[in-house]
């Protein structure tokens, strides 16, 4: 969308995505088209459904085995990773140039094998290292993510890790081959608060280091605010609204973004009613028709319901797609608790708050 | 964790004689102890008072009371002297002998010929007591009586006649090899510690049960030997199993210097328990080698051919009845020119195991195939997978690396119970071909009213499964390091 495409490390252009539910077709991607800036960390949000995992997966070739890409392109070093049919090529892509970081620690290790073990076997893999060398890899990249002794906890199982420390681990598998995209899919929503900020900071301060780039899903917006530097809003399989981090909490231009902005549990006043959205996502078996979120939106117009709103420029960095953006719709105002979103989120996310640094 | 073993293995001892005491009392209460002769030949021939002080004779031997007979009754009471006069027809003096024995509770009765003799028959409580009291046996050097006053009593170093290995022997003890060493499983043998469960009856009478279990089975097979004596000649006798004999003859004297002169005898054919070891493992090792790799295969094509072509094999060997499955097979194998009866070949001919291997073989399969595929399957869903495929491991690797792992786990528990439980036989297969093993035995026993032998075999067979269950965890620890055994959580 950006028009001055400097520096793209990658760029999907109209991406479709339909399952085979039974006999029916759900599409989960409504023709997507995003740039990725090298070295950024875009924050992916939207509601549970909204098709951020899905979108994410295209990427890496995991779509289950019922999902398919129908229509688009995703262009990655010169290549179409749309067109990839074998496992054999999507090999050299996972793990290797794009890794992936799922929500549950708990689960994503293998439970019968050390933690040493899950880590080389990487290295071994796309590096093509010898045994001891990837040990001595691991070993250091275990050090990275902040495990302590990491020579002795080398040989333990995962079940004599903590949560933390086994996303922790998670992330130096992940981070093993030294990434050029890194896809931290819910990463923390499975931790407690304390634990969650710092693996934050740990996938920050490993992606200044290294210089790879973080695409990050999460429901958590004050995760948002904390670590991004780009953020898409997502609904019902489609972009609703893109730009760096302050345009989009701070000057949102769509419903849907202020929605989201104002159910945020962490901006709730004491007494005050937690906003939620009414209504639910419109079902992605069918055909929609016009703008997806006009039937629960308070700003809905009759064009709504009958054409697909385009994207409006709000600045070069800047666009959301709904028509209260053309210049023919009436004014509107953003409700009052998104207007004073700005103080509210420095009181969050400065020291003190519960995304603050520590 | 070592006190977790020693609590399990305790807890597994206590269930062990938990499930024997309730078959003894079960036997000895609720089946009429006069069933006990119906398949008797002995008793067939006789009738009326000789009938009646045979089977008493009989039940006091297998446990079921106290025997008290008449002559027994009247030399208690008025000696060797006058115990003829208390037996004369029609004495008074009978009375008078019975009465402390009614006084204690024992039943008087009448024999025809008018005859007193008294009866106890025991209570349960009794009955268990007794049956305890005798089963464990502990040999030692006074346990041959013998008015002897020169007979030694003592242990001693001496030779494994057959290898030359050093064995324990005793002079005074019921056998003379204590221990010894050997070539055969397990190894290190011992006469020392001893189950006793009495003898068989009716079938093979007065052979200990534990005996007529492990004993080989057909004729008898020499081999050449030197006995003590320095004699050296062809004969079928096991000196590591010799044991006392009060009385030798000029025979026993030409190859003993002492008194051990009682022994088994080798045989031709392996006993009942080694017989179905020898099938069933072999069995277990062809069922195991062919539905470990076939339920790999079909998880890893789940829906592909090779997965229905498994399903459907799984869905045919459920759905049709092993006996028909059984029969169907002994066909096919006469087809080619195998024996569908064991003995028609023997022991010693390969074409005699092939088809009732193959069979218990193919009989496991299916349960076997089913489970690891359930389990690859589930497996395969989990988040380490899909983990492990964002790492970029291939799907071989993530199959071969990830997810048998954590399949086999549940495999592993199995094994142990599945090579143990091999003792036990197939049932239907050994009958099918009338193999000689142990599948046979317990409803043979049960139909003859063998009731040592059954009780044997429950023990047995109790014991068997318990202790499998036992050694499956603890092969679990090894396999899964998530499970240290322990009272309560981790250690
Ligand atoms: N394998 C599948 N088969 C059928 N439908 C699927 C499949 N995977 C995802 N979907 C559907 O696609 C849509 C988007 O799912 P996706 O998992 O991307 O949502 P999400 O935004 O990641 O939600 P969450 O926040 O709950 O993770 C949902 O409606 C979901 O039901
Ligand atoms: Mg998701």
């Amino acid at each position: 969308m950006s028009e001055n495409k400097k520096n793209l490390i990658l760029s999907v252009k109209d991406l479709e995505v339909k399952f085979k539910v039974r006999n029916k077709i759900l599409t989960a991607i409504r023709r997507i088209s995003m740039d990725f800036e090298e070295g950024k960390v875009v924050a992916i949000v939207g509601e549970s459904g909204s098709g951020k995992s899905v979108f994410t997966k295209t990427f890496t070739g995991m779509l289950e085995i019922n999902g398919m890409i129908s229509n688009g392109e995703i262009w990655f070093e010169g290549r179409d990773l749309a067109k990839i049919k074998s496992d054999k090529e999507w090999e050299q892509i996972r793990g290797k140039k794009i890794a992936t970081v799922f929500q549950d620690p708990m689960t994503s290790l293998n439970p019968v094998k050390t933690i040493g073990d899950q880590i080389s076997e990487v290295i071994i893999k796309h590096q093509g290292k010898s045994k001891s060398e990837a040990k001595t890899m691991a070993i250091e990249m275990m050090g990275k993510v902040g495990i302590k002794n990491a020579e002795k906890r080398y040989d333990e199982y995962p079940f004599m890790y903590s949560g933390g420390m086994r996303q922790r681990i998670v992330i130096a598998i992940a981070l093993a081959c030294r990434p050029r995209i890194l896809i931290c899919d819910e990463p923390t929503t499975a931790l407690d608060v304390t634990i969650q900020a710092q693996i934050i900071r740990l996938i920050k301060d490993l992606s200044q280091e290294y210089g790879f780039t973080t695409i990050y899903i999460t429901h958590d917006l004050g995760v948002v605010a904390n670590v991004a530097d780009v953020v898409a809003v997502m609904y019902a399989g489609q972009i609703v609204e893109y730009g760096n981090v302050e345009e989009v909490f701070y000057d949102s231009r769509h419903p849907y973004t202020w929605g989201l902005l104002s159910s945020l549990p962490q901006l709730g006043e004491k007494g005050e009613n937690l906003f939620a959205i009414r209504g639910t996502p419109p079902s992605l078996f069918e055909e929609i028709k016009g703008d997806a979120f006009a039937p629960r939106s308070n700003y809905a117009m009759k064009i709504d319901y009958e054409q697909e709103p385009p994207f409006f420029k709000v600045s070069d960095t800047h666009y959301a797609k709904t028509w209260l953006l053309d210049p023919r719709a009436p004014k509107v105002e953003p409700p009052a608790a998104v207007a004073h979103l700005h103080e509210r989120m420095l009181a969050l996310t400065s020291k003190g708050g519960i995304y603050g640094e520590r | 964790m070592k006190k977790y073993i020693l609590v399990r293995i305790l807890k597994s001892i206590i269930s062990i004689f938990a499930v024997v005491s309730i078959i003894i009392i079960m036997i000895y209460t609720l089946i009429p102890s006069d069933k006990v002769f119906d398949n008797d030949a002995g008793a067939k021939k006789m009738k009326g008072d000789q009938l009646t002080t045979y089977k008493m004779k009989k039940l006091e031997e297998l446990g079921y009371l106290d025997y008290v007979s008449g002559t027994e009754l009247c030399t208690t009471a008025f000696g060797e002297d006058g115990k003829d006069a208390c037996l004369a027809a029609g004495s008074t003096q009978m009375e008078e002998a019975a009465a402390p024995y009614a006084a204690k509770g024992y039943d008087i009765m009448t024999l025809k010929s008018g005859e007193k003799y008294a009866v106890h028959r025991f209570k349960w409580y009794e009955l268990l007591l007794r049956f305890y009291k005798k089963l464990f046996v502990v040999d030692s050097v006074n346990a041959v009586k013998t008015d002897d006053p020169d007979f030694e009593r003592k242990y001693y170093w001496g030779k494994n006649p057959y290898n030359g290995t050093p064995a324990l022997k005793c002079s005074g003890c019921t056998y003379k090899y204590q221990m010894y060493f050997d070539g055969s499983f397990p190894f290190i043998h011992q006469n020392k510690f001893r189950l006793d469960f009495g003898t068989s009856f009716p079938t093979s009478q007065g052979v200990p049960t534990m005996q007529v279990i492990t004993d080989g089975q057909g004729a008898n097979k020499k081999i050449d030997q030197t006995f003590d004596t320095g004699l050296t000649e062809s004969s079928a006798l096991i000196q590591t199993s010799c044991q006392y004999k009060p009385k030798v003859d000029h025979l026993d004297q030409k190859r003993f210097t002492d008194n051990y002169a009682a022994c088994l005898s080798f045989h031709e054919s392996p006993s009942m328990v080694n017989t179905s070891y020898i099938l069933g493992l072999i069995a277990l090792v062809i069922a195991y080698g062919m539905g470990l790799p076939f339920g790999i295969a079909m998880a890893a094509n789940k829906d592909k051919a090779v997965d229905k072509l498994g399903i459907a094999y799984i869905n045919l060997l459920i759905a049709v009845p092993s006996l028909a499955f059984i029969f169907f097979m002994r066909s096919i194998g006469t087809l080619f020119g195998l024996p569908d009866k064991f003995p028609q070949l023997g022991f010693n001919d390969i074409r005699s195991y092939i088809m009732p291997v193959l069979i218990l073989a193919l009989l496991q399969t299916p349960s076997l195939m089913m489970w690891l595929r359930r389990y690859m399957i589930d497996q395969s869903n989990a988040d380490y997978v899909k983990f492990a495929r964002a790492k970029g491991l291939s799907q071989r690797e993530i199959f071969r690396k990830h997810i048998l792992r954590n399949a086999i786990i549940p495999i592993v528990n199995g094994i142990p119970a599945s090579i143990i439980l091999c003792i036990s036989g197939a049932l239907i297969t050994e009958s099918a071909f009338a193999v000689p093993g142990m599948g046979k035995m317990l409803p043979d026993a049960i139909k003859m009213t063998n009731n040592n032998m059954v009780i044997t075999l429950v023990f047995i067979f109790t014991s068997l499964s318990i202790f499998s269950v036992l050694i499956g965890d603890l092969l679990m620890t090894v396999v899964d390091p998530r499970i240290s055994l322990a009272e309560k959580g981790g250690e």
